[in-house]
């Protein structure tokens, strides 16, 4: 039985489960490797609509300042909470990220909030980066930072990152919120215990059960409150056969790049993946995009009419979500896109 | 017409944000040319800085740097001109060179480890020229060199930023580095600087730290030049330890320091950039603590507006 609304997509995530709903937050995400000034453009659209935030992730590897365009979609949007989601300490230096992040902060004082993760792995071996531990990568940098931000003189020594007798000069800013882009059990776990949210991504079944481990361990450490669920996937509308095949084909660059412990999570019969994945890495996301079936683009991405797209994210509400990402790709007319989301939100 | 330099301010990012675009907005509203946002390991990040200054001013030039080729790679400076260009337009001047050696090292990377620094920086300079010509970004690449070595490969850039403020140590480093006879090279300097009406005891004392800063990190071969070197020899040691930075300031010669500041009346001022502008030396930036308070920024602007040398064209 699926949650469906009218169309011909499927969401897998059971009927049941949307009964009783709470509405979670609805932000628009937007990635670095778009243009600056589409940035700007969409955080003014943003500004005029229900969304609640914006997230800027970083396309690890490609051209883009994601600090910069988190600092104009701040400009074009101040009344919108603006958030880094994610960036990595294995490709800048923990200082770096630090300063930057009180910048974002000190001009909107509750509106910025930082994303943290070590990065897509085939991003981190394009740029020759060996992934050691992101555990202790990701525990070391959120306590780096904290402290930094707390003004303190700070010697750190750790596989990822050193420090020695190092301060920061700008003012002290001990609150900025540090959600962690995860997937794994282990690295979950870790973020309900020490950050102050997460983002999660990954197939919709696997969001099922992580949202569950990450409760669990919130409960065990009575950290339930103050802690916020971000469900970034892949969305975008679907009018015609055009927009149908740009969401195969995102859907096979996420199946290519998605880690086999979320697979296992996810219980997807691992032969169909495995054949999306061979392709990509033999002939490239074009051809991996034939061999996706309706079954895989419903569970690796939100496709479908803008009713539909509304229907997964409520279905990810009650899950636990307390926010919910639209975009990227969006459909072939973002802006177009963007409203009919909107206008089926308000009506939802 | 006078004969024309161009000026700018450096913005000091320790200072509350709010305060930097207050001033840099009366920066412009002078008509200084330049405000160049410094970006250290411990002071707000200099693009978003930067991108915050162009939000709020139409006209002056953004210069941001010194940008360390150590601290990041070539691919994120470019994508700081390329995004901050993208949304402001083509305002923006770059330089880049190593860094500060003691700051790096507080956040664990070693100058002295770095291998060839030299073809470094022209590398790192030759991929963020790639990366934002394909964007089709114009911005003009800066050096930030002061020893012989770093000084030759300054050919290679649009500009060289000088950080130190002695006309006879600029009249010599150009001279080794045949500099000044190179017409598409701009030559600059950026030093600490106070410039007043009436001197004001905490601004000479911002000074004279800035500059002491500034003269221990110096190259150790400059210092020898110029017969500095065994003065700061007791002031660079302590400061590799965890000296306070009082006796350090204690162990320093005032007139070591002058050497690295332009601490001068908004009178002096002149005389000083007509010698800057025979060494044909074509930008002046001055550094904190000039960026201090508005009133600071203001004497700074009206003496270069009564100083001939100052651009009509703007």
């Amino acid at each position: 039985m699926s949650c469906i609304s009218g169309t011909n997509f499927l969401c897998p995530i059971n009927v049941q489960q949307c009964q009783g709903l709470q509405k979670a937050g609805l932000s628009l995400g937007v990635t670095s490797s778009a243009s600056t000034s589409q940035i700007a453009r969409l955080a003014s659209m943003a500004e005029h609509t229900p969304f609640g935030g914006i997230w800027v992730g970083e396309d690890i590897g490609r051209i883009g300042d994601v600090f910069v365009q988190a600092s104009v979609a701040s400009l074009n949007a101040p009344t919108k909470k603006i958030g880094i989601g994610i960036t990595s300490p294995l490709v800048r230096n923990i200082s770096t990220i630090a300063r930057a992040a009180a910048a974002l902060r000190e001009l909107d004082p509750t509106m910025f909030r930082l994303g943290l993760g070590v990065g897509g792995l085939h991003d981190l071996q394009k740029l020759g980066i060996r992934l050691r531990n992101p555990a202790s990568t990701l525990t070391d940098a959120t306590q780096a930072l904290r402290e930094i931000w707390a003004g303190k003189v700070l010697t750190f020594k750790a596989q990822s990152l050193v420090l020695d007798r190092f301060q920061a000069r700008y003012q002290p800013e001990s609150n900025i919120p540090i959600y962690l882009g995860v997937r794994g059990p282990r690295l979950l776990q870790l973020a309900g215990r020490i950050a102050d949210g997460v983002i999660l991504s990954g197939p919709l079944p696997y969001l099922e059960e992580v949202v569950s481990i990450i409760r669990n361990e919130l409960t065990r450490h009575g950290r339930a409150r103050n802690f916020s669920i971000v469900i970034w996937l892949p969305t975008l509308i679907v009018h015609n056969i055009r927009d149908q095949e740009l969401a195969k084909l995102v859907a096979a660059t996420v199946i290519a790049d998605a880690p086999k412990a979320v697979i296992d999570m996810a219980d997807i019969s691992d032969l169909a993946i495995e054949h999306v994945q061979t392709a990509a890495k033999n002939g490239g996301y074009q051809a991996a995009a034939k061999l996706v079936s309706a079954e895989l683009l419903d569970i690796f991405t939100v496709s479908g009419n803008a009713d539909h797209i509304v229907d997964v994210f409520e279905s990810l509400a009650k899950l636990g979500a307390d926010e919910v990402v639209f975009g990227p790709p969006y459909g072939s007319s973002i802006d177009n896109s963007i409203n009919e989301v909107v206008e089926a939100w308000g009506r939802s | 017409m006078g004969p024309v330099l161009t000026f700018g301010l450096g913005v000091n990012t320790n200072q509350a944000l709010q305060d930097v675009l207050e001033r840099s907005v009366i920066a412009e509203a002078l008509r200084l040319d330049y405000l160049w946002v410094a970006d250290s390991p411990n002071q707000l990040y200099g693009p978003v800085v930067a991108s915050r200054i162009a939000s709020v001013t139409r006209r002056v030039r953004i210069g941001l740097g010194l940008m360390s080729i150590l601290l990041h790679t070539p691919r994120q400076i470019a994508s700081a001109m390329i995004s901050l260009s993208e949304a402001y337009g083509d305002r923006f001047d770059l330089c880049i060179g190593a860094g500060d050696r003691q700051q790096l090292q507080h956040v664990g990377i070693s100058i002295d480890e770095a291998r060839d620094l030299r073809s470094a920086i022209l590398a790192a300079r030759r991929k963020i020229a790639s990366y934002m010509h394909r964007a089709g970004v114009n911005a003009r690449i800066w050096l930030g060199a002061q020893g012989p070595k770093m000084l030759g490969i300054a050919k290679e850039f649009d500009g060289v930023l000088l950080n130190y403020s002695k006309p006879e140590m600029i009249r010599s480093a150009l001279d080794k580095a045949q500099l000044a006879r190179l017409q598409h090279i701009k030559i600059g300097t950026y030093s600490p600087s106070y410039v007043y009406i009436e001197p004001q005891p905490e601004l000479m004392t911002m000074a004279k730290v800035s500059s002491a800063v500034v003269a221990i990190g110096a190259s150790a071969m400059v210092l020898r030049e110029f017969g500095l070197y065994e003065d700061l020899r007791k002031a660079r040691e302590m400061a590799k330890g965890a000296s306070a930075l009082e006796s350090i300031l204690d162990a320093i010669p005032d007139w070591v320091i002058e050497h690295f500041s332009i601490t001068m009346t908004t009178d002096q001022l002149h005389m000083y950039l007509a010698e800057l502008h025979k060494l044909a030396v074509s930008h002046v930036v001055f550094g904190y603590p000039q960026n201090h308070s508005d009133e600071t920024v203001r004497d700074l602007g009206e003496a270069l507006e009564r100083s001939h040398f100052k651009s009509e064209k703007w």
